[in-house]
């Protein structure tokens, strides 16, 4: 009896603090509402009316307004450069195209000042010099640094010998300069600008054009808006010479932890089907490498890493694209919010968002609780549809807000980190170069990897069973990857938002539907999901069950990353009821698949307008209506989806019960958008603009799980030279400095710190990494017989720090004189 | 009598008919003005296969064959192509738009979606209805009323200092109502925080209908103020100008030398022969606020058809221009044709079915 009273204590006990932790967000609620004036935005923030406003804000009188009132967070996503047509060197008419010569593309590099069009144009901080094909603030970047640095070195502004490339080549082609002017075959040579009016890319190109002009070409300024300027430079052939130089722009909505596939995208045939691209003829061996990159077709990272530097060069001599500018954007929030924003994406990309946004007290430290109102350029665009919905990504910003997931993405590293699921076994074919960086990841090299015959491979959509590894591959197969997933064995007590407790009928339809929309003979099928399928299928093996409860499973697949986290990442949500537009339970999406099965509404825009149907919409509208009447139906029969399978995990008696939570949280809500997140949709008012979320207080996790992703921990480094003056022949001995708000740096978060030495000309004569001294501290140090080789004059020390918990590296500089 | 019926019956024919033609010959001009004369089907290819192109960005699909890459390229193009309905030649399309539209049948948006998620053009248009309705037709009522009112009262004060100050202020009427709109959010949301910054509705809105009520009132002040106040001084100003010319008519100085009051003055003898003026005024003024105000909704993130419309063209979704212009095409038509009738009414001057200057 004494014990059962000790057990009731203790439960009461941890009941106790489990309810003192603050569960699901920080905030008490989010109010979104739609404002599409930027400025107008702004001044709300900054008036107090809003707390957030959703955007990554580059205009820069605007950027100056949000640095002197608010606080924000800045993120890198978009680019800009100009692409230059090769087709040559005369068009089809008789024109002459100088840019069909690499070399006058290359001398664009040295014509043009980024520095200048990011302080003139962007105001010094709505973006930042960019030279090469990846991105400055992304992890390849920080992993070239070296080779990056001396390559931005190599092409800094040089207007002169920019001029003198130019000049000969264009002699080289048969053009004739008189009077300042350039003649081919008699004519005026006549470069035509195709030119974006709709941000600084206008600036951008009448700059460009203009320092031609000054070169003695005539030039033909074309303002365009996207929808006039696209069929004139991918619709076009470049043969018809419809333009020679377009302002081009360019977006990443998320941190890309391998972009060795953009000199594949960007600088050869097989980047794009379009016609300006079949006109790109890369030198053979940046073709070859820009293959290999995209294929992973290395053995080792350092092999990877050798061609992805010689790549950069190669990029850099060919330059049928000039990069001039990565924008900086700034997402901009009262000051008294913290809220973690992904690099690429911002506030409103950040997956993060809502388990980390809260209010601060004067102290910096975060306040529990709070009404949150944020204001997004435009909402509801399209209907919520967890399949094939909305896309619009200030509609995903509240899609993922209320989503629970497997995994979750660092936002500053784009490496993923465990969140429903406990760990990951990730097995790879020996020689293939994935590493691994996080603890929840463990991973092992293996020879071969068999796929059990017993492993589910493939779907019957007509007797609705699935197919097993030996039936679709008779002889046995192998994959490159297998990943075991392992769930803890509270996923089951999890909760949806209409309070149905988690169920493994909940994960294994969505993996049906995977097989179920791409299948001709299937009810469902569609014929915009057959691409995602076929390639799915091509490197999909086989999934089996080890265990239900607690959920483990194994993958099998031949797509690789080289992050294991991203391996683990990419097939732990097979089980789980993620889909391409947020989560759904099993008995909500039965919903829309009998009204897509029976024709009355589909889950696709291009299904919807082939059946001359509405698109499917859980949120308001016609679809309600008809969604609404299958729920009424089921209640009373109690249906099961694909019960030949699922009916193993639910009774008749569980399906009814489903129902009737989604038809009590239709009553009190008046939608069907029943996610699992830490916080849900409460109030929806389409027409009006205005989505209301709650809290999610039943939510397992407590809200300061994620905090410490709040904030980027971008190091701040500072070097100097031991004196102005140093002597060849004697040993060098630098310190840097790394710190964050004013704290040192922990070594153990530090990957590296390079260093580069180049000379009064911009040569790169020395680069090595910095040992770490303490936290905080790094030391660089020349021996005497190394320093004796150095050159004598000016030398420039660069120091790239490049942190494990932020992808963006951080650089400083040393100048100092050599005798 | 009979004659009489028969030439209103003929009159009331040809007029509907020659009316309901405009309409049809409009509504061509629509569609081929909202698609460029079928160019914008080119544009619309391209920009299909720029975005699709950008799938080749994605890691995954670069490990794939090239001709499998190709293969998902082509097909992803066709779904697209056939969603926007490039499949189908222009003039095709075009008469299909006509005849919809003609017929009320406007069925399917090609890009839009109603605020509820619908693709029916009804609901795109019909759901902003009241919002647009409420906001410039409140402002446009408010106007007329006020205008004719102080216009009616300034024409027999001519020269006052009252009379002088509206001619003073009638050019203030020159920018449009959206850059008050900025001002006054700049002075009661910005400044004075009295005010709201714009939108419909309190965020979350009141859970009472008479909270609810009182919240969209609040919200109107704004953008009607707006509205008002760009427009009233031109607005008094013209209308004091027509009632001076009328005031100053052979037969309303005999009225006055006669020694009638004022208001009788009013009413009968300058009100009553400017009748069908003004209500071809209000009438056409009420049209136009079916189409709303793009600029002025945007600045107050006022759901409206104002703003539909300007997204509608900004993404060439035919069916959805060619519904609210059909709309506007038929209120257009439907009142002008029974002013026609009204003024036969209004005006003892004016007959139904005169022809070649005959009194019939």
């Amino acid at each position: 009896m004494r014990k059962w009273w000790a057990v009731a204590l203790v439960t009461v006990l941890a009941l106790g603090a489990w309810a003192q932790v603050r569960r699901g967000a920080w905030v008490d609620e989010v109010v979104f509402t739609e404002e599409p004036t930027r400025a107008k935005g702004i001044d709300m923030l900054i008036a107090g009316a809003i707390d957030i406003y959703a955007f990554a804000i580059p205009e820069r009188d605007l950027v100056k307004k949000i640095i002197e009132n608010l606080h924000y967070a800045v993120s890198y996503g978009s680019y800009n450069e100009l692409t230059f047509n090769p087709y040559g060197p005369e068009f089809k008419d008789g024109r002459l195209n100088p840019f069909y010569l690499k070399e006058v593309r290359e001398a664009v590099n040295w014509l043009i000042d980024r520095d200048y069009i990011v302080q003139e144009f962007y105001g010094g901080v709505g973006a930042v010099p960019r030279y090469l094909a990846i991105t400055p603030s992304f992890p390849d970047y920080a992993r070239l640094a070296a080779t990056a640095r001396a390559l931005e070195l190599k092409y800094a502004p040089n207007p002169e010998k920019a001029k003198a490339v130019i000049f000969e080549k264009m002699k080289e082609l048969g053009a004739e300069l008189k009077d300042g002017k350039w003649y081919y075959k008699g004519a005026p040579v006549v470069l035509k600008f195709l030119i974006r009016v709709e941000d600084e890319r206008r600036l951008i190109g009448d700059y460009v054009a203009t320092l031609f002009e000054k070169l003695g070409f005539e030039i033909e300024r074309m303002y365009k808006t996207a929808r006039e300027a696209s069929p004139l430079w991918i619709g076009a052939d470049p043969a018809d010479g419809t333009f020679h130089v377009y302002t081009g722009g360019w977006v990443t909505t998320a941190i890309s932890r391998d972009q060795g596939g953009n000199f594949d995208f960007f600088y050869t045939k097989r980047g794009r089907p379009d016609p300006l691209w079949q006109a790109y003829k890369p030198d053979p061996e940046f073709d070859q490498i820009s293959e290999r990159l995209a294929r992973r077709d290395f053995k080792s990272i350092e092999e990877r890493n050798a061609l992805l530097a010689r790549a950069l060069e190669l990029s850099m001599k060919d330059s049928v694209r000039v990069w001039c500018t990565n924008l900086v954007g700034y997402n901009p929030m009262a000051k008294n919010v913290r809220v973690a924003a992904d690099l690429a994406g911002g506030v409103y990309g950040a997956w993060l968002w809502s388990r980390t946004v809260h209010f601060i007290d004067p102290a910096g430290k975060p306040v529990a609780g709070g009404k949150l109102r944020i204001a997004q350029p435009s909402m509801l665009t399209e209907p919520w549809n967890a399949i094939a919905g909305t896309n619009w990504i200030f509609d995903m910003m509240i899609i993922r807000g209320v989503s629970d997931y497997d995994t979750l993405p660092d936002p500053y590293t784009g490496l993923y980190y465990p969140q429903l699921v406990e760990r990951a076994e990730v097995v790879v074919e020996a020689g293939l170069p994935v590493t691994k960086t996080l603890d929840w990841v463990d991973l092992k090299f293996v020879p071969k990897i068999e796929v059990p015959g017993d492993a589910w491979a493939d779907w019957d959509p007509v007797n609705q069973r699935f197919i097993t590894a030996a039936e679709r591959f008779p002889g046995g197969t192998t994959a490159k990857t297998k990943v075991v997933a392992y769930f803890p064995a509270n996923l089951y007590e999890r909760l949806w938002h209409d309070g149905t407790k988690w169920s493994l009928a909940d994960g294994l339809l969505g993996f049906i539907l995977t097989f179920e929309r791409g299948k001709p003979e299937s009810a469902i099928y569609d014929e915009a999901a057959k691409s995602a399928f076929d390639t799915f299928m091509r490197h999909f093996k086989g999934l089996r069950i080890l265990s239900e409860k607690p959920l483990v499973f194994e993958v099998y697949s031949d797509l690789w990353y080289l992050d294991a986290e991203w391996i683990a990442a990419a097939r732990t949500p097979y089980l789980m009821p993620q889909y391409s537009q947020g989560v759904s339970p099993w008995h909500v999406l039965a919903l829309g698949i009998q009204a897509e099965a029976a024709k009355e509404l589909a889950f696709s825009s291009s299904k919807a307008r082939r059946l001359g149907v509405e698109w499917m919409n859980y949120l308001a509208g016609p679809s309600l209506t008809i969604l609404t009447k299958y729920l009424n139906e089921n209640l009373a029969t109690g249906y099961v989806p694909y019960a030949n399978v699922l009916g193993k995990y639910v009774s008749k008696d569980e399906a009814i019960a489903r129902y009737q939570a989604l038809k009590k949280w239709y009553e009190a809500k008046g939608h069907l958008w029943v996610a699992n997140g830490p916080l849900y949709v409460d109030v929806v008012k389409p027409v009006e603009k205005v989505v209301v979320l709650k809290n999610f207080e039943a939510f397992a996790d407590p809200a300061t799980k994620w905090l410490v992703f709040a904030e980027p921990k971008i190091a701040e480094v500072e070097v100097s030279a031991p004196a102005p003056v140093l002597r060849r022949g004697a040993p060098w001995d630098f310190l840097v400095e790394v710190t964050y708000k004013d704290q040192p740096y922990p070594v153990a978060e530090i990957d590296f710190v390079t260093y580069l030495l180049f000379d009064a000309e911009g040569n790169l004569v020395l680069s090595g990494k910095a040992e770490a001294v303490k936290d905080g501290l790094f030391a660089i140090t020349i021996d005497a017989a190394t320093t004796a080789k150095l050159p004598a004059g000016s030398i420039r020390l660069e120091v790239a720090v490049a942190s494990k918990v932020v992808a963006i590296p951080s650089f400083a500089t040393a100048t100092f004189t050599v005798l | 009598m009979l004659e009489n019926l028969r030439r209103v019956g003929i009159y009331v024919a040809v007029r509907g008919f020659l009316l309901f033609f405009t309409v049809v010959v409009a509504i061509w001009l629509v569609i081929l003005i909202a698609n460029m004369g079928g160019v914008m089907d080119k544009i619309i290819e391209s920009q299909i296969r720029e975005q699709v192109g950008l799938m080749f960005l994605n890691p995954d699909l670069q490990q794939l064959p090239e001709a499998m890459r190709r293969e998902l390229y082509d097909r992803q193009v066709e779904i697209l192509r056939r969603q926007y309905g490039l499949d189908r030649p222009f003039y095709e399309r075009a008469a299909r738009y006509l005849l919809n539209g003609i017929t009320l049948n406007f069925g399917m948006a090609e890009k839009l979606t109603s605020d509820t998620g619908s693709k029916q053009v009804r609901l795109i248009l019909v759901e902003r209805l009241p919002h647009t309705l409420l906001l410039w037709g409140t402002g446009q009522l408010l106007l007329f009323f006020a205008s004719v009112f102080f216009a009616l009262i300034l024409s027999r004060r001519y020269g006052s200092l009252a009379d002088r100050l509206v001619v003073a202020l009638a050019p203030t009427s020159a920018p449009p109502a959206w850059f008050y709109g900025i001002l006054l959010i700049l002075v009661f949301a910005s400044l004075l925080k009295v005010l709201p910054y714009g939108g419909f509705v309190d965020a979350p809105p009141p859970p009472t209908r008479l909270g609810y009520v009182l919240s969209v009132l609040k919200h109107m002040i704004l953008p009607v103020l707006a509205v008002f106040v760009n427009a009233i001084f031109a607005s008094i100003y013209n209308w004091r100008t027509f009632f001076l010319i009328y005031s100053s008519e052979d037969y309303v100085e005999l009225a006055r030398a006669k020694g009638l009051p004022g208001r009788t003055l009013e009413r009968r003898y300058i009100l009553r022969p400017t009748l069908p003026p003004i209500v071809t005024n209000f009438t056409m003024s009420m049209i136009a606020v079916w189409m709303g105000g793009i600029i002025t909704e945007t600045v107050f993130s006022w759901p409206g058809l104002g703003r539909r419309l300007y997204e509608a063209i900004g993404q060439n979704d035919t069916p959805v221009i060619v519904g609210a212009n059909v709309i506007y095409g038929y209120l257009l038509a439907i009142s002008v044709f029974f002013l026609d009738i009204l003024y036969a009414v209004l005006d003892p001057r004016v007959r139904v079915g005169a022809a070649g200057g005959q009194r019939l």
